[in-house]
């Protein structure tokens, strides 16, 4: 961490008690029974597409009820909010608006996806979600705040995107890509300075299943730092990173472990590391104390309500007491400092979870010089 | 400086972590370097990009810890080699696990390498040559990337040859590089420049002494910074003479290393033992290395000649690695090999030998090479394998299907000479369902298929019921494949399948994705299509899949197992189907035991308390062993001893017998196995269906409770609803009674023995020893239970041979958590505290309660003449919530843990 980062009013919270983030924004959607018309409103209404699980998008076409979803994570405890923009890049938006070309045998390669991140729709679009979600938090997070007198937190969250920079669709050439290193750190440059223009206090890379994906969000915020002066004048923000792992502890498509993850991401010494989605609190368990010996920052720990399982009403395993009697057990083996849900996770999860850390020390751990 | 530095090692990774270890060498692999290897260079040149991977999968294999990359060629367009190298790379998971050093002089090709890397690498390398600016941007860089950086000894003025130099400048970049820069110090690896020596020129004698010096001084001035250089430098001069070129090499890094060099570029597969360099050798050469005398480089030159003349020079193929091991075994085991370990070196050799072993080439694919591809579903299934390996897995299958193509169609062609129906090559629509966006994984399953030869038509994401049905039709596919991650998408399948009944297709229908299972297909999914709905788990899965699909003679086996599976998870979910009593009703009908103060039922045991039994020996348990599940793990099923005679497979069956006995007597006179057990008894007495255990025979003082489950399918009246609780005298009659626990493995030292067989490529014993390794945990368990009998009393005149004991003619039982008669795995939890097993045996329990090592056992001892093992069936929502309250766990939780018991669809 960077000396105006340690001074973070965050950084001294989860210092002194473990910081509660939100849960799932999809599967609460999905609770409010919304309809393909709902999201498109009268803006989208003549979309070729199906925009239902285009989540994002609701923070424009019905901002009514993702602020109600914001408000209720708020009510439930939770110190940070994520701001509903994980797939708010011009490359994931493109899969929603942009038809693709292997359905007339085409395919999808760098030069496919040039022409998506010159797209001036596209990225008018991601810059809106993005401040416009962070902008709602930010009032909701304030307003909260006003009311309860502990300060809340915005993440804008930045997510892994549908394309993969680590491996190849083609059978016969492992070598290829369809994206290019620079095409998305471009996008996600782009998400970045969309969250912080709409106000957001930290960003949270998150649900990594390929570090080079990850990587190039983080290059995308070093040049945001350097280029538009937050570096000059020390006003970076703090940076969270959150991988989601496999059974034996791997970034899921990269196949990176746990440790050989952490010594790749140290360098932007970040706020906080840790390990959300995957495979549910109890598989994540052996990997979450992994990161927690090598790791010299703060832990975060918000996995899936368990593993998904469609014949449940949640769509997932676990209930609340069960998400915060696994989360109890992290925070009493010392290994956690920022605690909540994923996949899953509904306001009462996050309520569950908030009463059973309450009072709980968090993990100590010491920033190496 | 005079303070000791302490030791802040070098942190790498590639998809593994690599941290230096003090003192350890880190050998970077130099043969990936156009510069330093001619074979690698023309390789890269000629676009020969698969065999250069071969390349760095040597490098890895020799040792190195880090590989060099370098593209630096006046042929070579650098960044789009450095990417193309490397992006293959990052799809060849054993040479992506280790760290990679990006080495050019050109910024724009380290730039373009470090775009490529998802760990942390080594940028080699950056320097003042081009001023103070220059330098800081290039390592800000760097460290925007996370990388550690390798800086040269140069600056404006040029390379720093001489000692002074060397230090002068390394200093100048170290106090760039951490106080204004914020370099983290341990990142930092200076090159002072290995220069040639004996050379002929006199101011060239010193170089290597001041290598050594300048790397003393650094590793003592700056803190926490490494060095490195590239070794084979020095010895330049004696090109062509390779004895004398390594002994060089040995010799220098003896002293480099000495004074703190932490690593050099070096191939990792040649390097020479300083102690073995040949003694008349080692003093000529080390005269010339450290600058000993005037003439020291013409009597090495003469002795390098000498050594010429003799034809000596030979070293390059003494030190090449010795013949792979795995390569001896047979050609189905060397399949499977290559497939789990992404080898395709030998892959189309293999397979032709198959093919004229097996005779015809679709014997080969549907045989060893799917069971290889198997082996790597269950390792991934296990997390012992990721997506990447399954991937390159499948890349090496497509060249072992390449190879059988030809072949299969020239067999096509002579059957249509006969006049006889040829199958084409089956042909996969795959897609994302409508409204899902996730690409990454269908990306990956269609790699795996098309590599098995299958034709496979991508459709993209978000692609609708139609449009999928109709580009089946099109294309007249053979199955189509649906993905989705996200619940919606459950749904959409249904309709899928829905629309393919109504339009009357006949093809087989494959879902997967991560909210997908195995029961939501049979259960929503399946029932509205008439042809086979295959849930497919898992990448590694859809090869097998799909091949029985296809298969004419495996597809009506593969359907009927299926139809027979879902039917059961169908049945599993309809709730209820079966009567049950409620709960209270129930227990009016526990096990008839009238409760009396009778020595005879209710014995005092001699001792209460737990023993621990440690070195027990292995000779003894062996007159225990239960050989029938012994064959039964060998596929082979009957009754021992019978099953030596059988018709059928006595033969085989004499073998692996006589072959188990064998390593058997070799467990037991080496000592290779350690058996270790606790085990303890009890004052008790049952409160409800629950079992308290006390600390002393005042029973005042509750130490554990065991919580048991009660049957509650109705048994017409006739049977009762039996619970493990109903042996053990309630708490209400007064009486005092017992109860045992035990835990024993004879698991210790197994995993060594099986790493070490498995070293050999010995699969055969390694699960040899694995088998027996159960076979003596069970008699451990008969073994004690006999001996616990006797302490408790009963069994001291019971007078029965083992073969008695075996077929279980005693009295009492030793029912184990996990078993029909208490299927609740986390009641293990409670028994190990009570023993503190852990602390006792080193037995260990697992997130599912599972005991490690595997040959393990554990149970309760129950002594009640009346004792009698039950299968638990069925259970209702009373009974799950009452045992939710009575062991303070969620409902969910105990849904979870009794899911196969309930009689109701939890949700």
């Amino acid at each position: 961490m960077t000396k105006t980062q340690q001074n973070h009013p965050l950084a001294k919270i989860i210092e002194s008690r473990i910081a509660i983030i939100d849960g799932a924004m999809g599967t609460t959607i999905r609770t409010y029974g919304m309809k393909e018309a709902d999201i498109r409103g009268e803006r989208f209404k003549d979309s070729t597409k199906d925009l239902l699980n285009n989540g994002d998008l609701f923070s424009l076409t019905q901002p009514k009820m993702i602020c109600d979803i914001h408000r209720r994570f708020l009510e439930a405890g939770a110190d940070i909010l994520e701001t509903n923009t994980f797939g708010a890049t011009s490359i994931t938006q493109s899969e929603f608006f942009v038809n693709d070309p292997r359905e007339h045998g085409g395919r999808k390669d760098p030069e496919f996806y040039q022409k998506i991140i010159d797209d001036a729709m596209l990225g008018d679009l991601a810059w809106e979600i993005n401040q416009t979600s962070a902008q709602q938090c930010r009032e909701w997070a304030d307003r909260v705040a006003n009311q309860t007198g502990r300060q809340r937190f915005v993440a804008g969250a930045i997510g892994p995107l549908t394309v993969s920079l680590s491996n190849s669709p083609d059978a016969d050439d492992a070598g290829f890509r369809v994206v290019t290193f620079d095409q998305v750190k471009t996008a996600y440059k782009q998400q970045v300075r969309a969250l912080i223009a709409g106000g957001v206090d930290v960003l949270l890379v998150e649900t990594i299943f390929d570090s080079l994906n990850a990587k190039a969000a983080l290059v995308a915020i070093r040049e945001v730092f350097d280029e538009d002066g937050f570096a000059a004048k020390g006003t970076e923000l703090p940076i969270m990173i959150s991988a989601a792992v496999g059974r034996g502890g791997e970034t899921l498509i990269s196949a990176q472990t746990t440790e050989a993850f952490w010594n790749a991401v140290q360098h932007v010494r970040p706020l906080s590391v840790g390990l959300n989605c995957s495979l549910g609190p109890n598989l994540m368990y052996p990997f979450l104390s992994e990161l927690a010996e090598k790791a010299d920052v703060a832990i975060s720990c918000y996995p899936n309500a368990g593993l998904p399982n469609p014949l449940s009403e949640t769509g997932f395993d676990l209930g609340p007491p069960d998400m915060a009697r696994y989360l109890s057990e992290f925070a009493d083996a010392g290994l956690i400092n920022i605690a909540g849900g994923c996949c899953g996770n509904t306001p009462e999860h996050i309520a569950a979870i908030a009463r059973a850390l309450e009072g709980k020390a968090p993990r100590k751990f010491e920033v190496r010089a | 400086m005079s303070e000791e530095i302490k030791f802040k090692p070098l942190r790498l990774s590639g998809s593994q972590p690599f941290t230096q270890q003090e003192g350890v060498f880190i050998m970077l692999g130099e043969r990936t370097n156009v510069a330093g290897s001619p074979k690698f260079a023309r390789l890269i040149k000629e676009g020969k990009y698969e065999d250069a991977v071969s390349v760095a999968r040597q490098q890895v294999e020799n040792g190195a810890n880090v590989i060099d990359i370098c593209m630096d060629e006046g042929m070579i367009d650098g960044v789009a080699a450095m990417t193309r190298f490397l992006q293959l790379l990052a799809s060849e998971p054993e040479v992506a696990k280790v760290p990679f050093m990006v080495d050019s002089s050109k910024w724009e090709v380290i730039e373009a390498g470090l775009k490529c890397l998802q760990g942390k690498g080594i940028v080699n390398s950056i320097s003042l040559k081009e001023g103070e600016e220059k330098f800081r941007a290039n390592a800000a860089k760097v460290l925007k990337y996370g990388a550690a950086v390798v800086v040269m000894a140069f600056d404006e003025n040029g390379q720093a040859a001489s000692y002074a130099e060397k230090i002068r400048i390394c200093e100048r970049a170290y106090r760039i590089l951490v106080d204004e820069v914020g370099f983290p110090p341990e990142d930092i690896i200076f090159d002072p420049n290995i220069l040639t020596v004996a050379t002929g020129m006199e101011e060239h004698n010193n170089y290597a002494v001041d290598f050594i010096n300048a790397t003393r001084w650094i590793k003592t001035n700056l803190p926490h910074a490494k060095v490195s250089g590239g070794v084979s430098n020095i010895s330049f001069s004696f090109r062509g003479n390779n004895t004398v070129r390594e002994a060089m090499h040995a010799a220098f890094l003896y002293h480099a290393i000495a004074a703190g060099m932490d690593m050099g570029i070096v191939n990792p597969g040649m390097l020479a033992v300083y102690e073995e360099i040949e003694p008349e050798l080692k003093v000529l050469v080390e005269d010339v290395l450290l600058n000993r005398r005037p003439d020291a480089t013409e009597r090495l030159v003469e002795f390098g000649e000498k050594l010429k003349a003799m034809g000596a020079s030979a070293g390059e193929t003494a030190i090449e690695k010795k013949a792979e091991e795995w390569r001896s075994g047979t050609v189905e085991q060397r399949l499977t090999h290559a497939l789990v370990k992404g080898i395709d070196a030998y892959i189309e050799i293999d397979a032709e030998e198959a093919r004229v072993k097996l005779r015809r080439p679709l014997l080969v694919i549907e045989g060893p090479l799917m069971a290889g591809m198997s082996v790597v579903g269950d390792l991934f299934g296990a997390g012992k394998m990721f997506l990447p390996q399954v991937v390159k897995s499948a890349r090496v299958m497509k060249k072992a299907v390449a190879h059988l193509t030809p072949f299969m169609e020239s067999e096509k062609a002579a059957m249509i000479a006969a006049g006889q129906a040829v199958k084409a090559q089956g042909k996969i629509i795959l897609a994302t369902v409508k409204g899902d966006v996730h690409d990454i994984g269908k990306n990956i399953v269609g790699v795996v298929l098309a590599c098995n030869n299958y034709e496979v038509i991508d459709l993209g994401v978000m692609v609708s019921c139609e449009k999928i049905l109709e580009r089946a039709k099109e294309e007249k596919a053979d199955l189509i494949g649906l993905s989705g991650l996200i619940t919606p998408s459950l749904d959409e399948m249904v309709h899928v399948a829905k629309e393919m009944e109504r339009q009357g297709f006949k093809l087989p229908l494959l879902v997967g994705g991560a909210t997908t299972s195995r029961a939501h297909t049979a259960v929503k999914i399946a029932p509205h299509y008439s042809q086979p709905v295959v849930h497919v788990l898992d990448a590694s899965r859809a090869v097998p899949v799909t091949t029985s699909l296809l298969s004419d003679d495996g597809k009506a086996e593969f359907v009927a197992q299926l139809r027979a599976e879902y039917e059961v998870l169908r049945k599993a979910h309809s709730a209820p189907q079966k009567t049950v009593v409620p709960l209270e009703t129930a227990r009016t009908r526990r096990t008839p035991i009238e409760w009396r103060a009778d020595p005879n039922t209710l014995p005092s045991p001699e001792f209460t308390g737990v023993r621990v039994l440690d070195h027990f020996p292995l000779a003894t348990l062996r007159e225990y062993i239960d050989w029938s599940p012994f064959f039964h793990a060998w596929g082979l099923k009957g009754i021992y001893p019978r099953i030596l005679e059988d018709e059928k497979h006595g033969a085989q069956a004499q073998q692996i017998f006589a072959e188990g006995n064998a390593l058997l007597d070799r467990i037991i006179a080496e000592d290779l196995l350690t058996a270790r057990g606790v085990y303890g008894l009890f004052p008790a007495n049952a409160v409800g269906d629950d079992v308290e255990l006390y600390s002393d025979e005042t029973r005042k003082e509750v130490i554990e409770r065991f919580h048991f489950l009660r049957q509650q399918s109705d048994r017409e009246g006739k049977e009762p609803c039996r619970s493990l609780a109903d042996f053990i005298a309630p708490r209400e009659t007064g009486l005092a009674d017992h109860l045992g626990a035990f835990a024993v493995t004879s698991g210790i030292g197994l995993k060594q023995l099986c790493d070490r067989f498995r070293a050999k490529n010995d699969d055969y014993n390694a699960i040899m020893a694995e088998t027996l390794a159960d076979r003596l945990a069970e008699a451990f368990a008969e073994c004690l239970h006999k001996r616990v009998r006797d302490e408790w009393g009963y069994g001291r005149d019971e007078g029965l041979s083992p073969a008695d004991l075996i077929h279980e003619k005693y009295r009492g039982i030793r029912p184990a958590a996990g078993y029909p008669a208490c299927p609740d795995h986390t009641e293990k939890g409670t028994l190990w505290h009570l023993l503190d097993v852990q602390a006792k045996t080193g037995m260990l329990l697992t997130e599912s309660f599972a005991m490690w090592p595997g040959s393990s056992v554990s149970g309760l001892y129950f002594a009640h003449p009346d004792s009698r093992y039950f299968s638990l069936g069925k259970i209702d929502r009373d009974q799950v919530a009452d045992y939710s309250a009575r062991k303070a766990m969620s409902i969910t939780e105990v849904e979870r843990w009794l899911g196969p018991n309930l009689n109701y669809d939890p949700k």
